[in-house]
């Protein structure tokens, strides 16, 4: 089976600090350009939400040389494609384009990141500041269940923990932020020492070495930005809360910390994920949908997240069905996989759990596979794994990692993190329905 | 970091404009063939897309078994009919199937949209044959089970009420509905309360024995995979008709090979969706409260086959069609009324709808309608510049290679070359359009196919700051959508 496994990658520094991963596949005339600042909502503080996010949009407004939405255009009008994305953790920036205009994306980037400041007009921030309110509306505010993840990691996470409040911010933060603001951020964040650049795609190694040294090599050196560090151990009892929403169908979200991404306890909380509700046959489907229909859907999944990792299990009920009816099914799963023996009635599914762990690693092994295909996934998971762990090369290991865990980590990781204590149950009520 | 720091060279680029690009490389075509297996085996023609180096192979049988055949009575029959198709066959129940299919690592979905039913699965490519064995099984065999109809009516009608609390699908669905009033488009692809609960099982069998067939089909294959293995294959998976369908598809393959290239791509058997509206119309949904709106604004646009459906493409990509789009540079970034706007040509056999989509700030929205409509006004009555074409040339046949990437790309692509009947070099056909496109050509199809003041307004938010804010267009009509209610 041909895997990316062994495909060459190389990595470089620049003397400002800067880190540089090649990865070359010249299959199609293409480059992907990603940049991964070490910097995301976990940097912000109380009544200051929302700003690393802010903060990238202000990033597609223009530099020094590069006019107010030129960015975009000069990339769009060479076939480039480009966004950026801010999380927990981390902001990106990216762009894929024809590989003879590698030049132009360097030379974009290295505007920015060097001389982002002298472009900057209130103008710009008032613009981009309602572009967020209207991003925030459509993607939480005005969609049904949107605000149930804000509140599920208000139950998650203790008061002061910086995965406590939204990506996005609360909407009163987002109008208070100023200039200034914007300064001070990029002053502190942005700079060469706190970013790592992957190109991925069709490019002379040392040609395209020799361009990014050209353009981001003056770039004044920054000083590191020391990691915020926020571990967590399990929760010690559960918690549990409901709100309302302009919602039909009643929906749960049951929410578990793990260990930080990249951790062996991660992979197996993936995998568990997947064991679970990955396909019309995985356990939870077959059993809550298909079966006793008691859901309209259910799916688990885990959060990349670097300080602790979330296991996320959400379903939406069936009409007629009681919420607590299914919460103590989905438990009955989980209690099972931690220890098959201790109910009567565990759910059968748990006989055969060496060929759930199968079909769980295969599927995981097919949509890594699928990812894998394009230029812009590989070179983000470059970055990624140079910027949490300095180590690329586990970009293309993924697939190994997965087929790592075994049954024995799957039942371990189950009994201590899966569990009732370990837990945080949110139910969104229709309105006007609530008892 | 361990290793020693890049030297750097210590020189200053210049950094005043964008930099000058490498020397020009060619465009690369992809790969596409086409062939015909025997009629006993197959019937339906195959297209293939090779890529190497990929450990998956996509299979997708494609089917004239779309929405466009739902009689008017029963919405919805199409959709519901491929959803069944994985549900049982005469072997084996729907679980046992997607058991064994899963513990491979595949990946199955049967869907029908207007214009087409689809079997797509995505595998290892070591499980081709199994893959094509998998797909013969379910298109000869199916059981339509009564207790899975069952489950999957009751699992629609949640899912309408689901569809009913997101603004942007009842927006969709209050276009469409008015739009397409008196067809069959006028209603809901996944069917109405009424429609879902008085559906039965022999209408499901009836419209397979009626519309899945082969010989108006075909068979899409991307992935690692050359034509003698695949044919080699296809051969094994269809050793012999398995049951009465398939020797009635095989031997209706063999008298109506000669025409089937001939019939698709044909006018939709729904029939014309009607002509344009006669004036502006604006219709309002209540979403009381609700802090932003969600907008369409639109008309009839031009079937796929259309002479001038590639040009009109053109034309969108310059008008709402890429971040840098005269809608979203104006809606976005000069005023802030919205996260995003954008506009399209929906592809249909018949007529699929032109449609411009954003979600706009509810207090904004007179301004940010009649921004859209003057944005649809001035890109008839101005000529584009040349170097605004330009831009928009250069940024199609610039991202063309990007859609390259993947299995799943390349198989969207023959997909549509096999649905609407084009030939295989439908892509450099596409290339050249684009490289030859003139500023004249864009004024006479902005002219000939965009409508500002016959178009369809909607709405969704609170009614009474939309009824006064669009009052300036001219008169909306408030409308109430029946699925919201939840007779189910």
């Amino acid at each position: 089976m041909p895997t990316l496994e062994g495909r060459p990658l190389a990595r470089h520094q620049l003397a400002n600090g800067l880190r540089i991963v090649l990865h070359r596949d010249p299959t199609l005339p293409l480059v992907a350009v990603n940049l991964w600042y070490h910097v995301g909502s976990k940097n912000e503080r109380p009544g200051r939400t929302g700003f690393a996010h802010l903060f990238e949009h202000m990033l597609f407004q223009g530099s020094a040389n590069v006019g107010t939405n030129d960015h975009f255009r000069h990339l769009q009008e060479v076939g480039g494609v480009a966004n950026g994305s801010t999380w927990y953790d981390r902001t990106n920036y990216y762009e894929t384009l024809p590989s003879r205009h590698l030049d132009l994306a360097l030379w974009l980037e290295s505007d920015r990141m060097g001389y982002l400041l002298p472009g900057l007009t209130a103008e710009k921030l008032e613009n981009q500041r309602q572009v967020v309110m209207n991003e925030r509306r459509q993607r939480v505010d005005n969609q049904p269940y949107g605000r149930a993840m804000e509140r599920l990691f208000e139950l998650l996470f203790p008061e002061d923990h910086p995965y406590r409040w939204p990506v996005i911010g609360r909407m009163e933060d987002i109008e208070a932020a100023t200039l200034d603001d914007v300064r001070g951020f990029f002053s502190t964040y942005y700079g060469p020492a706190n970013a790592v650049l992957s190109l991925a795609g069709d490019f002379e190694p040392a040609a395209a070495l020799a361009s990014i040294d050209r353009w981001f090599g003056g770039l004044p050196a920054s000083l590191p930005v020391p990691r915020v560090r926020a571990p967590l151990p399990p929760l010690e009892r559960a918690v549990h809360d409901s709100m309302t929403d302009r919602v039909q169908l009643r929906r749960l979200y049951l929410a578990f910390r793990t260990e930080p991404f990249g951790s062996p306890g991660w992979w197996t909380a993936a995998v568990t994920a997947n064991l679970l509700t990955d396909g019309k046959s995985s356990p939870l489907v077959h059993d809550l949908v298909v079966d006793h229909q008691l859901a309209q859907d259910v799916s688990a999944y885990v959060y990349p997240t670097e300080e602790v990792g979330v296991f996320l299990l959400v379903a939406t009920v069936r009409p007629g069905v009681e919420v607590e009816r299914l919460a103590a099914r989905i438990r009955e799963h989980l209690d099972g996989l931690a220890a098959p023996a201790a109910s009567p009635s565990a759910p059968g599914w748990l006989a055969a759990l060496d060929a759930e762990l199968e079909r769980a690693r295969r599927r995981t092994l097919a949509g890594i596979y699928s990812e894998l295909q394009t230029l812009d996934h590989r070179a983000d998971l470059l970055s990624q794994y140079t910027t949490f762990f300095d180590a690329p090369e586990r970009a293309f290991s993924e697939a190994a990692a997965y087929q790592q865990v075994d049954i024995a980590a799957v039942r371990a990781f189950a009994a201590a993190r899966l569990g009732a204590p370990n837990s945080a149950l949110l139910v969104v009520e229709p309105e006007g329905e609530r008892a | 970091m361990s290793l020693p720091p890049t030297p750097s060279s210590g020189r200053s680029p210049d950094r005043t404009g964008p930099p000058a690009p490498g020397p020009e490389s060619a465009v690369p075509m992809p790969v596409f063939d086409r062939f015909s297996t025997a009629p006993e085996a197959w019937g339906a023609p195959v297209f293939v897309a090779s890529r190497a180096g990929v450990p998956l192979i996509e299979l997708e049988v494609l089917l004239e078994a779309g929405g466009e055949h739902n009689p008017p009575e029963r919405p919805g029959l199409a959709a519901m009919t491929a959803s069944m198709i994985d549900e049982g066959t005469a072997r084996r129940t729907g679980p046992e199937l997607s058991a064994e299919l899963e513990r491979r690592g595949g990946s199955l979905s049967c869907h029908a949209d207007w214009n087409a039913a689809r079997l797509r699965l995505q595998l290892l490519s070591s499980d081709l044959e199994y893959g094509l064995t998998l797909l013969a099984e379910l298109l000869f065999e199916p059981a339509f089970p009564e207790h899975e109809l069952e489950r999957l009516r009751q699992q629609t009608l949640a899912e309408l009420k689901r569809r009913a609390d997101q603004p942007a699908a009842v927006a969709d669905e209050a276009f469409a509905h008015h739009l397409y009033a008196g067809t069959i488009f006028a209603l809901p692809l996944a069917g109405d309360p009424a429609a879902l609960l008085a559906l039965r099982r022999d209408e499901l069998l009836e419209f397979h024995r009626d519309h899945y067939r082969l010989e108006r089909g075909a068979l899409v294959v991307a992935g690692d995979v050359g034509h003698e293995e695949l044919s080699a294959a296809i051969a094994g998976a269809f050793p012999a008709p398995a049951g009465a369908g398939a020797a009635a598809m095989a031997e209706a393959a063999a008298t109506t090979e000669a025409t089937a290239a001939s019939a698709a791509g044909a006018a939709s058997p729904a029939g014309d969706p009607g002509t344009h509206a006669r004036a502006l119309r604006i219709v309002v949904v209540d979403r009381p409260g609700a802090e932003q709106t969600e907008l369409r604004i639109g008309h009839l646009g031009v079937p796929r086959r259309h002479p001038d459906r590639v040009g009109l493409g053109i034309l969108n990509t310059l008008l709402g069609g890429k971040f840098t789009s005269r809608i979203n540079l104006n809606l976005r970034e000069r005023h802030g009324f919205t996260y995003g706007a954008s506009s399209r040509f929906v592809d249909r056999r018949s007529c699929g709808p032109f449609v411009v989509s954003a979600a706009v700030t509810t207090s904004a929205i007179g301004r940010a309608a009649q921004e859209v409509l003057g944005e649809l006004r001035r890109i008839r009555a101005e000529p584009v510049s040349p170097s605004e074409l330009d831009e928009t040339r250069n940024y199609l046949l610039g991202v063309f290679p990007y859609g390259l990437q993947t299995v799943e790309g390349l198989a969207a692509r023959l997909d549509e070359i096999a649905l609407y009947d084009l030939p295989l070099d439908t892509p450099a056909r596409y290339l050249a359009e684009v490289a030859g496109m003139r500023t004249e050509e864009l004024a006479r199809l902005a002219q000939a196919h965009l409508f500002p003041d016959q178009a369809l307004v909607v709405a969704v938010g609170p009614a009474e700051v939309l009824m006064r804010q669009l009052a300036e267009l001219g008169t909306p009509e408030l409308w109430r959508p029946a699925a919201s209610t939840g007779s189910a």
